[in-house]
């Protein structure tokens, strides 16, 4: 089947089996930020934003994403200059593999843009679907409170 | 995993038309929402996908005190809808927010739910306690309680309907309700979860509903205890004892996850915070 969708900005026309995961697509598309790790949606290195909402893109078919807006992490970043959360991310060593960085930031877009200013409890639920083996997860809920605090207009910068 | 035997999608744009592509193809045709399952649990005999994000069914509203929620609302569409924050304090997005992770509350559907009535469910409980109504076509809409079309599933008389929705009807005005779920991480299914609702009247309970779910077995209402609850009093005592009542009535058996022995005692637990956070006690408050 052919799909057209929006991957960070781009239309683009792509052909797909019909059971085929946007996971899967996306990766053989060059969008190789989105991670398959487990397949079955317990990891969240494959998230990606679908339409706004953040969703493990191993378990959405691409039948459903028709006239879809993607975005991965490779769409953060803005004429060169790195989103607040990914500066974020380097400063407080919120990466360390680097293998579960990319979904966990799509988490943290999700709640940024709806909650511009969430508690620490509120950023721990937000990326409770990603799991990361090397940082226990301190550093990341640090860099999401700092560019929280960034996108506000607030913090050091 | 991609799913290969999967050769077509079809998006119909009407009930009658989804219903009659599924009839036609019988066990080689799933219906399609949220996704997570079908990728999950299709077998390879299945063909042919009937994706149901056509037939505006992503609804949630309030209808006079009543809730009706689309079969393809997401979790997270249904948790963060004003209707349902206002309908009974929010107890049906208490529930829901135990489900998986935020990843899979934006994907996951309440039919997905529903059809698939996974024994651990978070959200089957919340619908018990609410009485829920299933609305389902099978060439014309009819509606059953939640209850009854669960009781059928396994038993060889089921039918496999297309699931439009449900529909909660108005809650008992000062009714309360509260959830409770054990996991052993934040991601985890239930290794056993507790739902209540009911309300308070010159001291003595009404109209409660209890539910208890992933025993392992799917969530049931507890109505020995529900009728020997109704009309005490409302006391420490009277919850101890209704806890302790529903922990030896509910069929708990050994998994994976934990023994019989501790699913009893943690319904006990959760079934007395449930209670005492519907009836507002200081134990109920802080638990």
């Amino acid at each position: 089947m052919r799909v057209s969708l929006t991957i960070n900005g781009a239309t683009r026309d792509v052909e797909a089996g019909a059971g085929d995961t946007l996971l899967e697509v996306l990766r053989r598309e060059g969008v190789m930020g989105v991670k398959k790790g487990c397949g079955t949606g317990d990891c969240g290195a494959c998230a990606v934003l679908l339409n706004g909402r953040a969703v493990n893109s191993c378990l959405v078919l691409i039948a459903k994403c028709a006239g879809a807006e993607i975005l991965t992490v490779e769409g953060l970043a803005r004429d060169g200059e790195l989103h607040p959360l990914q500066t974020a991310f380097l400063e407080e060593g919120a990466v360390q593999c680097g293998y579960c960085t990319p979904g966990m930031m799509m988490s943290a877009i999700d709640l940024l843009t709806r909650n511009p200013d969430p508690t620490e409890e509120e950023i721990r639920t937000a990326i409770s679907g990603n799991l990361c083996r090397c940082t226990g997860y301190e550093k990341q809920v640090l860099a999401i409170r700092k560019a929280a605090e960034r996108m506000r207009g607030e913090g050091d910068e | 995993m991609a799913l290969h035997s999967v050769e077509t999608v079809l998006r119909p744009s009407t009930l009658e038309e989804a219903w009659e592509e599924k009839a036609k193809r019988g066990e080689s045709a799933r219906f399609l929402a949220g996704g997570i399952d079908v990728v999950l649990y299709t077998p390879p005999t299945v063909t042919t996908l009937i994706d149901l994000g056509g037939l505006d069914l992503g609804f949630v509203r309030a209808d006079e005190g009543a809730l009706e929620i689309g079969a393809t609302a997401s979790m997270t569409q249904i948790i963060e809808a004003p209707a349902v924050g206002g309908y009974l304090g929010g107890f049906l997005g208490t529930a829901l927010r135990y489900v998986a992770s935020p990843l899979q509350r934006n994907a996951a559907t309440l039919g997905g739910t529903i059809a698939m009535a996974h024994p651990w469910s978070d959200v089957i409980p919340a619908l018990l306690v609410l009485d829920a109504e299933v609305i389902l076509f099978d060439g014309g809409e009819r509606t059953v309680s939640l209850e009854a079309f669960l009781g059928e599933r396994g038993t060889g008389r089921e039918s496999h309907p297309l699931i439009c929705g449900i529909r909660l009807p108005a809650a008992t005005e000062g009714a309360g309700g509260a959830y409770r779920s054990l996991t052993r991480t934040a991601f985890d299914v239930s290794l056993l979860n507790a739902a209540c609702v009911g309300s308070i009247d010159d001291g003595s309970w009404q109209d409660v509903r209890l539910a208890i779910g992933g025993t392992p077995a799917l969530a049931r209402r507890v109505r020995g205890v529900e009728e020997t609850i109704a009309g005490a009093d409302v006391s420490e005592e009277a919850i101890a004892e209704a806890a302790d009542a529903a922990a030896a009535a509910i069929d708990a058996r050994d998994d994976l996850r934990a023994s019989a022995e501790y699913r009893r005692e943690l319904a006990a637990v959760l079934v007395r915070r449930c209670l005492s956070e519907v009836a507002g006690t200081s134990e109920g408050r802080a638990a």
